[in-house]
């Protein structure tokens, strides 16, 4: 019997923070991370003229630190290090470990500069070789800067030095519900019982001209001409889309026998069970009846009633069809109960990071059970009342036991999953590191 | 011990349509490839020879009004993608509404660049002097639906489509060829978890662009010609050769397939992709896992066997650490189609054990014996009438980044067919 899949290490680098602490405080304090985007015009798109960035500061910083074949490399690592930092984690592992991880940065580049630079060399070699497939080879060879193959990441292996030990290893792609599914694949490999500790990680940073774009073509992005902090209004009535966002999260999970063997005992949060299900009906548009149908089987995978859940972390991406759709399942399965139910949507203040949305709000939902506070949604200030939804402007303080998190892609993507507060939720402190050796030294023993 | 059986597959290759055909070939010694500096008739002039899929056996279903709407959404890997799992439900059978829900679909390939190949260029070169911004430029000249088409899970939903297969629908990416065993690997997970009864597994290597496989031959110098002697653990190999294809497995509970009246093809005993520090950590590691599941060693070695002067040594040295069994490779008949190398070795290692007889090696003539005491089997197919199981291993291509090997292991041990 395998027991409990706890989370006992989160890590984050997003708009709002480029730790776990200052990324919930911001999300407390309602402070947003949108802003106009000045590196690109986009004056002639009919929407998305506002963008979630990590601060140059940060990527700077971290790229300095962590180097990597991308800046969505260094992210990675970065959240991924604070996740093993926060979960005490020292080698060596006793057995294989996992890795889960979700990466979204175009080989063309994932600032505008860096877009623009590659658009350049396409130039330069289509004006010298054009169409003609030998020629481009030809021209390939002939220049210095190597071409990479998209997908091409050292990640896994990096971690798995860092580890100490190989890795079962699967890079995923289920389009904004990818975090979610991440965690799923994560938690089936720990009940399997092949490995007792596994990171997920999800890392998005796709701010180029073509990317924008394309999520214009689709109309999917925010209209919103005032202030571009207020951008982002999930569940709001005046909102008009979603704002594209960078961000990198990182969990280490593991079971709770092996947390405690490790002298780990306060830990994050529990999972509890999860609905996933593909639609075929329509390539973008969200059903009601297909989020029903996930939340009602991660309650009944959880052996959870509606009554149990006491607040939800809403996909709230603020477009039109989302958020009504959403709102509208939520009413089909919490019915009377959606009055006195709590909700909260981190894209508020962070924007849209696809993947990376699913872990980065994980960690507030871990949070929000850990501490007893749901994050306000200051930007719902004026609520749509044919979506009906309880947020707050505040920060609401009350006991949390459970809390239910949505995540909705392209492609007919649906995923639902249920966390517990754990019965030793992690306190609000920073550990001693002078402190740790010991406990680190009991782990080892226990481990052996 | 896995409880979990394969009940249909589907092959596109340049054999042909199905695994049958790839065994026939490799038994006959079928030269498949096209193209390289020794054609003169090709019209690319690319300096590596390839085995082309025939567009001819990609079929598209036409019975569904759906599928006429929705093919804008569908680029060419989505096309090969719905043929390999439509052949691999001829015999696995679609999902009903009843089961629909516990069925899923996993996708191994890379995130399309198809779109970006053939317009991007041109239109970076028209940015040179167009008045408009970049970015109005890419809204007004792109092709509606271009990005929603390249997203790998995309193409993950055709497949549930045409399979009713909807309870679960991800796609594994980026890990070259090592990506189709990791697929099956969480299908695997999904299956023994009791999380879904069936799923479906499909691994799509469509056409790579010129700069792709400029990439690629600068990690590992690909293979230039292919001809007798240049195969898979030859001593003569000079690099991979590369194929076009897609591949689906249709993977069930036992159970399941029982209730359904469906014979196995074949059990899956263990399946598992790790990486390493180093590739060759990741095969010992993957190989050793899965061999821990197996009642004994396994009858025969389905290798990865590029025909890579590197690789070929590191697979070989790895898994000859443990075992020497009897050794053969698709990839001398069918090239080296990346993400769906593996499942494509998992489906004709099914035909190979229900036919009892191992194929050679394509293009292999005189064995590297630097790689170890193999018995590799080249020039004629062996008979093999006790072959039971096969372990099949499939490895990323070699580069600084990928340290990623899968491995699985199959008997028929169980199958009825």
């Amino acid at each position: 019997m395998i027991s409990d899949v706890v989370i006992t290490g989160m890590g984050a680098v997003t708009p709002i923070g480029d730790s776990v602490e200052s990324f919930w405080q911001s999300n407390l304090s309602g402070t947003s991370g949108l802003r106009l985007e000045d590196e690109m015009d986009l004056s002639d798109l009919p929407c998305g003229w506002v963008i979630g960035v990590i601060p140059d500061a940060v990527k700077r910083s971290i790229k300095e630190r962590w180097g990597g074949r991308s800046m969505g490399d260094a992210l990675t690592r970065a959240a991924v290090e604070q996740a093993l930092e926060d979960a005490r984690f020292e080698q060596p592992l006793a057995r294989n470990a996992g890795l889960i991880w979700v990466k979204s940065c175009p080989a063309s580049g994932s600032s505008p500069l860096e877009y623009e630079n590659h658009m350049k060399h396409q130039a330069e070699r289509y004006r010298a070789a054009g169409d003609d497939a030998a020629a481009v080879v030809e021209y390939i060879r002939a220049h210095s800067s190597p071409p990479t193959l998209a997908e091409s990441s050292n990640i896994p292996a990096e971690i798995s030095k860092r580890l100490g030990v190989p890795v079962l290893a699967s890079r995923i792609e289920a389009t904004c519900a990818g975090g979610l599914r991440a965690i799923a694949e994560a938690a089936r490999l720990l009940k399997s019982g092949k490995v007792d500790f596994v990171i997920v990680t999800a890392a998005v940073i796709r701010r180029t001209h073509y990317v924008l774009s394309q999520y214009g073509q689709l109309m999917a992005l925010s209209r919103w001409k005032d202030p571009p902090t207020q951008a982002s209004m999930p569940f709001d009535k005046r909102r008009s889309g979603m704002v594209m966002s960078e961000a990198a999260g990182a969990l280490v999970l593991e079971t709770m026998d092996h947390a405690k063997a490790r002298g780990v005992e306060e830990v994050h949060a529990v999972l509890g069970g999860w609905g996933l299900a593909v639609d075929t009906a329509h390539v973008t548009a969200p059903r009601i009846e297909m989020i029903e149908r996930v939340m009602r089987t991660a309650l009944a995978n959880s052996e959870a009633s509606i009554e149990d859940v006491d607040t939800i972390n809403a996909h709230g991406t603020s477009t039109r069809l989302n958020d009504i759709s959403e709102a509208r399942a939520l009413h089909n399965v919490f019915g009377e109960r959606m009055a006195e139910l709590d909700v909260c949507a981190v894209k508020s203040l962070t924007g849209h990071g696809s993947g990376a949305s699913g872990i980065i709000e994980i960690i507030v939902a871990a949070l929000t059970l850990c501490r007893g506070v749901v994050p306000p949604v200051v930007t719902c200030t004026e609520p749509d009342p044919e979506c009906n939804v309880k947020t707050h402007l505040v920060p609401a303080e009350r006991p949390i036991r459970t809390v239910l998190k949505n995540s909705f892609g392209f492609g007919g993507q649906y995923a639902s999953m249920i966390f517990r507060r754990p019965a030793n939720p992690r306190q609000h402190r920073s550990y001693d590191v002078s402190t740790l050796s010991d406990d680190r030294a009991n782990a080892r023993s226990k481990l052996s | 011990m896995s409880h979990t059986v394969i009940t249909g597959t589907g092959v596109i290759s340049a054999a042909g349509v199905g695994a049958s055909r790839i065994l026939h070939a490799m038994a006959s010694n079928e030269y498949l490839f096209s193209g390289g500096p020794a054609d003169n008739e090709d019209a690319e002039r690319l300096p590596w020879p390839m085995a082309k899929v025939n567009p001819a056996d990609v079929t598209w279903p036409q019975h569904d009004a759906w599928w006429i709407n929705n093919q804008k959404f569908a680029n060419l890997a989505a096309h090969w993608a719905v043929a390999a799992a439509s052949e691999a439900l001829r015999t696995a059978r679609s999902a009903d509404a009843e089961d629909a829900e516990r069925s899923g679909v996993i996708m191994a390939l890379a995130s399309g660049e198809e779109d970006g190949v053939k317009i991007i260029p041109r239109l970076a070169a028209l940015a040179q002097t167009d008045p408009r911004p970049l970015a109005t430029l890419l809204y007004e000249e792109v092709p509606d639906y271009s990005y929603v088409r390249g997203i790998p899970s995309q193409t993950g939903q055709f497949i549930a489509k045409v399979s009713g297969f909807r309870g679960s629908n991800v796609a594994v990416y980026g890990e070259a060829s090592a990506g189709g065993l990791a697929a099956m690997s969480l299908a695997l997970r999904l299956l023994e978890s009791g999380e879904l009864d069936r799923v479906m597994v499909v691994g799509v290597a469509p056409p790579l662009s010129p700069a792709a496989l400029a990439a690629l031959d600068r990690s590992d110098v690909l293979g230039t010609e292919a001809a007798g002697g240049r195969g898979p653990f030859d001593i003569n190999r000079r690099g991979p050769l590369v194929g076009q294809a897609s591949a689906a497995i249709a993977l069930e509970r036992k159970d399941s397939a029982q209730r359904r009246g469906v014979a196995p093809l074949a059990e899956l005993v263990c399946c598992e992709a790790i990486c390493g520090a180093t590739l060759a950590q990741a095969v010992s590691a993957a190989v050793e896992l899965v061999l821990s599941e197996a009642d004994g060693p396994p009858d025969v070695w389905w290798a990865h066997g590029c025909g890579s002067v590197s690789t070929d040594g590191v697979e070989c040295q790895a898994v000859g650490a443990s075992i020497r069994p009897t050794t053969t490779s698709t990839k001398g008949t069918i090239g080296s189609a990346f993400e769906c190398a593996g499942l494509i070795d998992v489906a004709v290692a099914v035909e190979a054990l229900n036919r009892e007889v191992i194929p050679p090696v394509g293009l292999l003539r005189n064995p590297d014996r630097a790689l170890g005491d193999f018995d590799f089997v080249r020039d004629e197919p062996r008979q093999a009438p006790r072959l039971r199981n096969a372990l099949i291993t499939a490895l990323g291509h070699p580069s600084s980044a990928a340290t990623s090997a899968g491995a699985a292991l199959i008997t028929r041990n169980g199958a009825q067919r």
